[in-house]
């Protein structure tokens, strides 16, 4: 029953995940390993391909539900005043433009990209939890957020198998910041609440942005050669 | 002195500012920060929009500070992006991190400054349109020509090393129309346009988009002119396509107009006529065949439907039965169950509503005598096996006894399945009783005739007349004669006795002589009465034709003189003015036109027809 419920759960996830594609051209042709296949062999090409698609479409859901967010609850609230050095992924020290980014090496970011990845499972977790305490109407979020938290993992998983692929052997330091939560409710007023949950909301939408650049500047460079 | 002092100062300023206001100066207006944006996501501009300038030169200043330190920047280019700009360069930018801008308007009388402008340069991206747009038509081998589309992405953009991604957009229209006609091109540099229009001149456009910012503004109008030798096949092919299928809407319009009629019959076949109640079709399976040999049909229904009249006959021995062709019904369900009979049997059976026929029937070779056969059950038919007899039983005798009927098949080879009894639960089964029977005899090729068992025999045949009180309700047959028996298939065959559960006055049919004479007793006396001759209490035969009941009913009533079976006969076998003269009806006369169509009388009462009892005795 596991194994149906879980092969249900993909298939239906992976047709959300079609349906929401802005990158036509690389969906059609995914290979996707049934899920306990021991020798499936997925070709590294096949690998980013898939985890840039699963980026960006993290990133689409990620700032549609910022937007939606701050369209309903932080009208006039001042809250980006607050977000701004609130992310908890601030002390990882990824690349800030394209210079840097283009100097760091394949290894390197890929590590920082499973370390920001790593840090957002616990906060994507409590984020689906929250959003349901949440009053209003807000429907259209929690769904949001139950599928970044799902895509999310699959996404750290193929990061992970193509770290092993690209760079087998590797000692991996463990990068990760841990997130210090959101405020407890009994200290907490509605507004302070709803301002945590803008300010993770604003830095989901940075970090799956950070995220997606990197996959796609590692993609052209491992598997196009610099040629994309 | 100080005090003097402050009050000249005092108006002095006053008269200043009093000036400045008649001149119309004031400090500026607040600015306002309208977009910042970024073309490749290395360097951003932000444009602002100042607010009223009190009249005096404004200098603007843009300031800002980055989201991690404190240390607030100016504006390190005015120029480059335009007037109120900024622009900030490669080195001055930082994706990913927030920019807190603000403008400061000053003029010689005050100052303003503008809210703070948050902006993150990752969200911001707006690419230039796509450049090197490219029109050509291309004519290949064995292909349709087509407009081949082709562009460059805009300039500085890094799509090699994956920086951005883009993702383009086309449109097109001819010269004069009023609608864009727009197609995704995805992240190709080229599109192919098919179906153009000969002769027009097209303009296209194109723009692009990264993969998550704001798509470009539409590139330079570029314009085709499409020659006229264009071919568009698309219409040849569906003008033929048009007038084929026209053609063929014409045909078949014609023959529908031509063979309407008979199509119609084809699709919706006429109505069958009525079915008459309380014929069992079960009983008369499997017999279909051999009635309809006896009409003389060889395909039913089409040859068969005409023949099928209401007609009730009582045919003797080889022709004696009784036959009716009032129930198509039935007679479609016993012909599709049984084969038909070989063409040249003479079954004596005439056609129920043909006098012809009969009269063939009649007169053609007895070849086959009729063979009987006892009762086995009442609702087995009996498939070809000839040696058995079979009893045609009614299904619910309302007298209590099993009163079998057997029916003369032919020979072997040629005795058929016999159909089922019709039902005889309710009175009006009686009638229809003798209409089976009718259908029997004309099954079997020999001779359809009831034979009568050791066992009880009786033949009912309810003729009811409504009226009459005085007379026997409804004929009973009591007994139909038969030298059946399986040892003695010479025997005539008789008429099949009915048997009624309504309680009523029967008039039994005690025999037919084989002179055709009917013989007919009262109920109580018939019972347990195996007789084979046709000696009968005299007091108890209804020879005598009462009168006639509505049209082609013929009441039989006790004839207390004598109980003869020839006066009987006599009654029935002059020609129809002696019975007209015995009963003064004219009415009587029908009965004796062989060939008009009785109709079974249906409506609770049983009637036994003299059509067929005429024929009997011919």
């Amino acid at each position: 029953m596991d194994n149906k419920a879980l092969s249900l759960k993909g298939s239906s996830l992976l047709l959300l995940l079609l349906s929401n594609l802005l990158l036509c051209g690389s969906v059609g042709s995914l290979p996707v390993c049934p899920s306990g296949a021991v020798n499936c062999e997925v070709s590294l090409r096949d690998l980013f391909d898939r985890a840039v698609v699963l980026s960006h479409y993290i990133h689409n859901l990620s700032a549609e539900m910022f937007r939606k967010f701050d369209q309903q609850y932080a009208q006039g609230k001042g809250f980006m005043a607050r977000a701004i050095n609130s992310c908890h992924t601030a002390s990882i020290p990824t690349p800030e433009n394209k210079e840097q980014a283009q100097s760091i090496h394949h290894e390197a970011l890929l590590s920082l990209v499973l370390g920001v990845l790593r840090s957002w499972n616990a906060p994507l977790y409590h984020l689906a939890t929250e959003v349901r305490g949440m009053q209003g109407p807000q429907g259209d979020i929690l769904s949001k957020a139950i599928e970044i938290e799902e895509r999310n993992k699959q996404l750290l998983e193929g990061m992970e198998k193509i770290l092993g692929e690209v760079f087998p052997g590797i000692k991996e330091n463990e990068i990760l910041s841990v997130w210090p939560g959101f405020p407890t409710p009994q200290t907490a007023d509605e507004d302070s609440r709803l301002s945590a949950f803008y300010n993770l909301l604003y830095c989901l939408r940075r970090d799956s942005h950070k995220v997606d650049s990197y996959l796609k500047l590692l993609k052209c460079r491992i598997i196009y050669d610099n040629n994309c | 002195m100080k005090h003097q002092v402050a009050s000249t100062l005092i108006p002095i300023l006053l008269l200043f500012l009093s000036i400045d206001l008649l001149k119309g100066q004031s400090p500026p207006g607040k600015p306002e920060i309208t977009k910042c944006r970024s073309t490749e996501k290395e360097t951003f501009s932000c444009w602002w929009k100042p607010g009223p300038d009190g009249g005096l030169p404004t200098n603007y200043t843009l300031t800002y500070h980055k989201e991690k330190d404190s240390v607030i920047y100016e504006c390190p280019d005015y120029k480059t992006s335009g007037p109120n700009s900024c622009f900030f360069n490669r080195k001055f930018t930082s994706i990913w991190t927030v920019y807190v801008i603000t403008v400061n308007a000053t003029n010689q009388m005050g100052s303003s400054i503008s809210n703070p402008y948050y902006v993150d340069v990752a969200y911001v991206v707006e690419p230039e349109p796509p450049l090197n747009l490219t029109l050509k038509i291309k004519y290949p081998e064995n292909q349709k020509p087509y407009l081949w589309i082709k562009w460059s992405s805009p300039s500085l953009i890094d799509i090699r090393s994956g920086w951005l991604t883009l993702q383009y957009e086309i449109r097109l229209k001819p010269e004069k129309a009023a609608e864009w006609e727009t197609h995704f091109a995805g992240q190709q540099t080229q599109f192919k346009i098919f179906s153009l229009y000969p002769g027009e001149k097209y303009l296209v456009q194109v723009r692009c988009k990264p993969d998550h910012g704001f798509w470009s503004k539409w590139g330079p109008e570029n314009f085709i002119q499409i020659p006229n030798d264009v071919a568009n096949t698309d219409t040849t092919v569906w003008i033929f396509v048009a007038v084929l299928s026209v053609v063929v809407c014409l045909i078949m319009v014609w023959a529908v107009a031509l063979k309407g009629y008979s199509m119609m019959t084809c699709i919706l076949p006429p109505v069958p006529g009525p079915k008459i109640k309380g014929f069992d079709t079960h009983l008369l399976e499997g017999k279909s065949e051999e009635l309809l040999s006896a009409l003389g049909c060889q395909d039913f229904p089409s040859d068969c439907e005409d023949l099928l009249v209401e007609l009730l006959e009582v045919v003797d021995s080889e022709s004696q039965q009784l036959m009716s062709a009032s129930s198509k019904e039935h007679l479609d369900q016993s012909m599709t169950k049984s084969k038909h009979p070989a063409p040249n049997r003479d079954s004596g059976l005439g056609s129920c509503d043909s006098s012809s026929l009969l009269s063939e029937k009649y007169k053609e070779p007895q070849e086959n005598p009729p063979a009987f056969h006892t009762p086995e059950g009442i609702k087995k038919p009996e498939s070809s096996e000839t040696n058995g007899t079979h009893a045609w039983v009614p299904q619910n005798l309302g007298l209590g006894s099993q009163i079998p009927y057997s029916y003369a098949s032919g020979p072997p080879s040629s005795t058929r399945p016999s159909p089922q009894l019709p039902s005889l639960q309710d009175a009006m089964a009686s009638y229809h009783n003798i209409a089976d029977v009718c259908k029997l005899a004309m099954g079997t090729p020999g001779a359809l005739a009831t034979s009568l068992d050791n066992t009880e025999h009786r033949a009912l045949q309810p003729l009811e007349t409504t009226e009459t009180a005085g007379e026997k309700k409804a004929a009973e047959q009591s007994e139909v004669e038969s030298t059946h028996s399986e040892a003695d298939p010479d025997t005539p065959p008789q008429l099949v006795p009915f048997i009624s559960e309504k309680p009523l006055d029967y008039v039994a049919i005690h025999k037919i002589t084989k002179d055709g004479a009917l013989s007919l007793l009262p109920k109580k006396e018939n019972s347990n009465q195996t007789e084979k001759s046709g000696a009968l209490a005299p007091s108890q035969e209804y020879t005598k034709v009462s009168r006639v009941v509505g049209d082609r009913i013929l009441v039989l009533v006790q004839d207390l003189r004598a109980p003869n079976p020839a006066s009987f006969e006599e009654l029935v076998e002059e020609p129809p003015p002696s019975l007209q003269e015995n009963q003064g009806e004219k009415d009587v006369a029908s009965y004796a036109r062989v060939p008009s169509s009785f109709g079974l009388q249906l409506a609770g009462s049983e009637y036994l027809d003299p059509v067929c009892l005429k024929h009997s005795f011919q």
